[in-house]
């Protein structure tokens, strides 16, 4: 027993050790620079707010917030409705619905910057088939610029992120409504209820906690997700798609605001860190039977 | 149920899944069509639908360098880097994810639960808050803008999940198997590769795809590390062609194909394998 013990960290260390290195390590790196005054790129003395300052008093820091908010909330409420509605549709028996449940998940392997480059193909400007087809059958006036607008680029880019994000979220839900007992609907039928009724008071009540628990998971995807807004419009125009992602990117690699940047990665952290605990407070009852096998 | 309604319920639900199933298939189906345009069909309204004289031109032009007007990457290069940083590190987190999550599943020790759980919370901190940091540490260790810099990053990002997937199948795996194998004198390692390891051939296949996917698709980290050329993957060939064209929507088209092409070809042949892990990826992102 003794000898398992050893053999057990021995052979767990190298994980441990590649997690300590390249996220902790770095996690706690990006919090001690933030606290750390940067001048010309050198470090000039730990224990200051003046980058959390410099950063609130920039203007486009509260635009951010903003977009961020759109970004997350907005893309989050739509991945989860439309996946609910796409989802309910799949749980329907029939060869066409099994298809497509292998299909739908496309989307959500190919790489982003794949994506990326194919809705701005879409979107394009001038010669966007998007564009060009509401303009043609009649719909717009003229070709609308999706990525040029300021007032459209945020929420285009939520759309987007849609159809990236919410196939996974439809599969979840298509199976969590797949495993509703049929006796259940069967007896609602019996009752009189409508389809609609029956999915609303039977369905919905018994997917409750996939529901939950799927919405937490998609803010926490959508929040970590980066190349798909940066590629598509690399935050503009004018800063108007510019989403805390995009931000510290910008911040960090092009701008070399490391004091700027690294105190909006500490607050993208402790954003993620919230959500991160809600998930585990919606999980606790399926982590404490994990732990009790 | 009598015919009719039958037949309008049929119709219906037809209807929706081709809908669906454009709305999935289209946006690629068209940047693919894009890459066998000339660039003045790319250019010209109305937009043709079906390439007018369908060309290779594009695909040509990425992989001569004849063709490459010091503007292109030197595709083939970037194919070979994103195929060692992608099959490289899926090896390494397949290795040392089995003998993590063999520990995991099958031995006791202080701390187990707790250090598994720490591991997995870890990997949902991702994205662009540790840009900087990771940044900062890779110049330090000289790693920046080498491929083995970032095969080991990978892994890194890449272990606790596989980890994971591949202690939940060893713990459905009988212990009894390996006790009689135990005592009939086989040592734990022994144990472990003759007896249990076959058996959890699918979970090391799904780990194996799920990050071979995620590592070829991966573009911040790489594209903060890499400087060089020669260095440079696939993913930040493709996204280079923001920068450099602005309506050659044909070089995007084939390049895209490109690096869609390998993750395409493991969704469809490794479908069963995909799904397997499918809620399991949920936890991962």
């Amino acid at each position: 027993m003794q000898n398992d013990r050893l053999l057990a960290y021995f052979m767990i260390l190298p994980v441990v050790i590649a997690v300590l290195a390249f996220v902790i390590g770095p996690t706690y790196n990006v919090g001690t620079l933030s606290l750390t005054k940067i001048v010309m790129g050198q470090e000039r003395g730990f224990g200051t707010f003046s980058n959390f300052t410099a950063l609130t008093a920039d203007p486009v820091f509260w635009l951010v917030l903003k977009n961020t908010a759109i970004w997350i909330l907005g893309g989050t409420l739509l991945c989860v409705l439309v996946g609910l509605g796409v989802g309910a549709f799949l749980s329907v028996d029939s060869r066409l619905t099994t298809g497509l449940r292998a299909l739908i998940l496309l989307p959500w392997v190919l790489p982003d910057v794949v994506t990326a480059m194919a809705w701005k193909w879409m979107l394009h400007g001038q010669v966007g088939i998007i564009g060009q087809t509401l303009e043609t059958t009649g719909l717009t006036e003229e070709t609308i610029s999706f990525l040029g607008d300021p007032n459209l680029v945020m929420w285009t880019l939520v759309v987007v992120l849609i159809w990236r994000k919410m196939p996974l979220v439809a599969l979840i839900l298509c199976a969590a409504i797949r495993s509703v007992p049929d006796d259940q609907i069967e007896a609602a039928r019996m009752d009189g209820a409508t389809a609609f009724e029956r999915f609303r008071f039977v369905v919905i009540p018994n997917i409750a906690f996939s529901l939950t628990a799927v919405t937490v998971i998609s803010m926490i995807w959508i929040t970590a997700e980066f190349a798909l807004p940066w590629i598509m419009t690399g935050g503009g125009p004018a800063n108007s798609s510019q989403i805390m992602a995009t931000y510290i990117y910008q911040q960090s690699f092009e701008f070399f605001n490391w004091g700027i940047a690294s105190a909006m990665s500490v607050i993208n952290l402790v954003m993620l860190a919230s959500i991160v605990a809600l998930y585990l407070y919606i999980n606790r009852r399926s982590w404490a039977s994990e732990g009790s096998k | 149920m009598n015919e009719t309604p039958r037949t309008f319920y049929w119709i219906g639900l037809s209807i929706i899944g081709l809908v669906i199933a454009l709305y999935i298939l289209f946006p690629i189906f068209w940047l693919f069509l894009a890459s066998f345009k000339t660039q003045s069909e790319l250019a010209q309204l109305p937009i043709s639908f079906w390439p007018e004289s369908a060309t290779l031109d594009a695909y040509k032009a990425l992989f001569s360098p004849t063709h490459q007007k010091g503007q292109l990457l030197d595709w083939p290069r970037l194919i070979g880097n994103s195929f060692f940083v992608a099959i490289s590190s899926t090896i390494l987190v397949v290795f040392f994810g089995t003998l993590a999550g063999y520990a995991f599943a099958r031995l006791h020790f202080p701390g187990r639960d707790l250090i598994l759980g720490g591991l997995l919370v870890s990997r949902m901190f991702q994205g662009a808050a540790l840009l900087l940091p990771t940044y900062r540490l890779m110049t330090t260790l000289g790693l920046q803008d080498s491929t083995i810099g970032l095969v080991l990053l990978y892994s890194a990002f890449g272990l606790p999940f596989a980890t994971w997937i591949i202690a939940s199948s060893l713990r459905e795996i009988p212990r009894e198997l390996e006790e009689s194998a135990m005592m009939d004198g086989a040592s734990r390692l022994q144990s472990m590769a003759m007896v249990v390891l076959p058996l959890a051939t699918p979970a090391l296949i799904t780990a194996a795809m799920w990050h071979f996917v995620g590592a070829w698709s991966e573009f911040a980290f790489a594209s903060i590390l890499l400087e060089s050329n020669e260095n440079k993957t696939v993913t930040i060939g493709l996204a280079s062609f923001v920068e450099l064209f602005t309506l050659e929507f044909q070089f995007v088209g084939a390049a895209a194909t490109i690096v869609a092409l390998p993750i395409m070809l493991v969704f469809f042949f490794g479908q069963r394998y995909f799904t397997r892990g499918l809620l399991a990826g949920a936890v991962k992102g």
